[in-house]
């Protein structure tokens, strides 16, 4: 049906800047396929380029192997949601929903039967009638999704459509966006700067940055198995903790060594990098992958001065200043801490993230 | 409090009272004084209500055609008393068909022209865009008498003096430019965002262009309409440089006309001036509602 290829494709604008470099992407039929990235990194470009908005400067982008490079948006199959809904603002919203199949010469009648049935489906009837300009922004997003949705296209795009709501909405969207797929079986293309939205919604992701793509897997995978430091700290809420240190061999065990602080790595982390004694590495930790209770100079402890105690509700964060450096990390509500006391926690070993220091590619393999 | 309100409220009503007699006192006195007399033009103090209305002068301008003014009847009417024509006063009605013309000839081309370019340079993102706009722009700036030489060679080469297609090719080169000036600036007020779903809709450019845009600029589009219309009904220089019998000759000419004639008269010119003002009044109204939001360029939130 619609399985989107990229091969080698760059874009260049007139200008000389260069929004795209070299992407390899196959984006499989049915996939929810999440572009994840901050400013500037050439999501919405990429996805530009799927519409046909923007010309492929080198390289190829197949639809179910045809070129599509020059075929205009306008001949191709895909829908398209925007981050601030586009809505014509001089139709009303059933003529808005309705423009598309009109301009693709739909007879009238399965034109009204689509239109009422997305309706029915975003819970949006007695809108029909009502100009974009009488909408709430909640409405209107339906509206936009409503209006893709009557295509029944090949490919759903999506250019951060939960941008512009606001926080309660955006949850309850992302849910349905979700189902919307389920129901739907296309494939959608997503994008987004929000690592929570791609987490949740996304079969696989695309993690871009500066043009280039600095990892594509599922959310598991790019969570627990970040391919570099940039990847590492993007995803994660608080930010992943970066500590710089060394290698070391010690009592035949090789561990991550800064200072005083000492984490042995664990068995197939040690055996891959066996003999790197003395390697200029970056310690990733997350918040959350520690416990209260660390054994003094254990393999597994982690100490340092509590810079600030905040609490959450369920946990609370510590703010920790360890060999230096200010970390953040999540524990239960049930340790009493003081700001200026010591703290020893115990980390798990397992979750350990490790990355070379000059390239900051992950040692993970 | 309230009285320092209705202080104010009272100052800017007077005001604009005043401005708004300054602007109208001189079509008044035209409207009046051609239902007036030539006798009663010239009385003291001026009659702003005629005291005897005569529908002689407008009688005369639509009886024009048929009767040729010779230098021996001319003074069959009495330039003290009413009654006179100048000599040049068939050529009136025909004058005005022809502005009539040439107004809506360039109004049209304009649109025809300076759509497609505006939407172009508003949303197409190509080579040389920014120097466009500007090339086009500073065209403007040189004064239209410089021109006057050069169109007139190009339209003796072309072979189109006395020809009403020469006002209409040398009224498009000043109008155009600022007309897609104007549209350009409307069409990049609305989103770019608008143009992608339409085309991802199905639209191929020119459908956008049509079937989105244009709706959507109405303002913008008769504020165009308004400036190349009343640009060319109005247009005196290139008209005197390029006509020169009545077959071309618009109506700002034949009405110039009058006043180098053997005698003036007033109150048949001013009766001129009434029917010269017609047809962008009635412009005007139709396009009431348009006017103020398209001169001052709109933004559209979709």
């Amino acid at each position: 049906m619609a399985r989107i290829r990229f091969e080698a494709v760059s874009k260049q604008y007139p200008n000389g800047y260069v929004a795209l470099k070299d992407l390899h992407l196959d984006i499989g039929d049915k996939e929810f396929l999440v572009l994840l990235g901050p400013s500037g990194c050439g999501k919405s470009t990429t996805l530009n380029m799927i519409a046909g908005l923007e010309d492929v400067t080198e390289g190829n982008l197949y639809f179910d192997d045809a070129v599509m490079n020059t075929v205009p948006p306008h001949k191709r199959d895909v829908a398209m949601v925007f981050q601030s809904y586009a809505l014509y603002p001089n139709k009303s919203v059933y003529e808005n929903i309705a423009f598309g199949l009109r301009m693709r010469k739909h007879p009238k009648d399965e034109i009204d039967r689509r239109v009422r049935d997305a309706a029915r489906r975003l819970e949006i009837v007695p809108l029909l009638d009502r100009r974009p300009d009488q909408l709430s922004g909640g409405q209107r997003q339906r509206v936009a999704l409503g209006r893709a949705m009557v295509r029944q296209p090949q490919v759903f795009l999506m250019d951060e459509p939960l941008s512009n709501l606001d926080a309660t909405l955006r949850i309850s969207m992302r849910a349905e966006i979700k189902q919307l797929h389920q129901a739907m079986q296309t494939t959608f293309v997503y994008v987004t700067h929000d690592q929570a939205e791609a987490l949740t919604l996304a079969d696989r992701i695309v993690v871009m940055r500066l043009g280039l793509v600095q990892q594509i897997g599922t959310p598991d995978a790019i969570y627990e198995r970040p391919a570099n430091m940039f990847v590492a700290s993007f995803l994660g809420n608080p930010s992943i903790n970066f500590l710089e240190g060394q290698l070391a061999q010690e009592n035949g065990q090789l561990l991550f060594r800064r200072g005083a602080l000492g984490l042995n790595l664990p068995p197939h982390m040690a055996r891959r990098l066996a003999g790197q004694a003395g390697r200029a590495v970056v310690l990733g930790l997350r918040a959350e992958d520690v416990e209260m209770g660390g054994v003094q100079s254990g393999g597994d402890s982690l100490q340092g001065r509590i810079l600030s105690v905040l609490p959450v509700g369920s946990d609370q964060f510590l703010e920790l200043e360890v060999e230096g450096e200010k970390q953040f990390f999540r524990v239960g509500k049930e340790g009493q801490y003081k700001v200026g006391d010591n703290a020893a926690l115990r980390v798990n070993l397992n979750r350990l993230h490790l990355f070379d220091k000059q390239d900051s590619q992950s040692l993970a393999g | 409090m309230k009285i320092h309100h209705l202080g104010r409220r009272t100052l800017l009503f007077f005001a604009s009272l005043l401005f708004v007699l300054y602007v109208l006192a001189p079509i008044a006195w035209l409207l009046s004084s051609s239902f007036q007399s030539e006798a009663e033009i010239t009385s003291v103090p001026p009659h702003w209500l005629p005291h005897q209305p005569t529908a002689e002068n407008f009688a005369a301008i639509f009886q024009a055609r048929d009767k040729v003014v010779t230098y021996e009847n001319r003074k069959q009417g009495d330039s003290a008393t009413g009654g006179f024509i100048p000599s040049t006063a068939k050529n009136l009605l025909p004058s005005m068909w022809n502005s009539l013309l040439v107004a809506i000839a360039v109004v049209i081309l304009n649109l025809l022209v300076s759509v497609p370019a505006a939407y172009a340079l508003a949303k197409i993102r190509f080579i040389g865009r920014t120097s466009s706009i500007y090339f086009m722009l500073t065209t403007r700036v040189i004064p239209d008498i410089a021109l006057v030489v050069p169109f007139f060679l190009f339209v003796q080469r072309l072979g189109l003096l006395d020809n009403l297609l020469a006002l209409v090719i040398t009224y498009l080169a000043i109008t155009v430019p600022f007309s897609i000036f104007i549209l350009t600036g409307y069409f990049e007020s609305l989103p770019d965002e608008l143009d992608k779903a339409a085309r991802v809709d199905g639209c191929s450019r020119l459908q956008t262009l049509l079937l989105v845009f244009l709706p959507l600029a109405l303002p913008s589009l008769v504020a165009v309409v308004l400036f190349t219309f009343l640009t060319s009904w109005n247009e005196f220089l290139l008209a005197l440089m390029f006509t020169q019998t009545p077959a071309s000759q618009t109506m700002p000419i034949v009405v110039a006309s009058f006043t180098s004639d053997f005698t003036i008269s007033f109150s048949f010119i001013n009766a001129a001036g009434v029917l010269a003002i017609i047809p962008p009044v009635i412009i005007a109204i139709l396009f009431e509602r348009y006017i103020v939001s398209g001169l001052t360029a709109g933004a559209v939130k979709g």
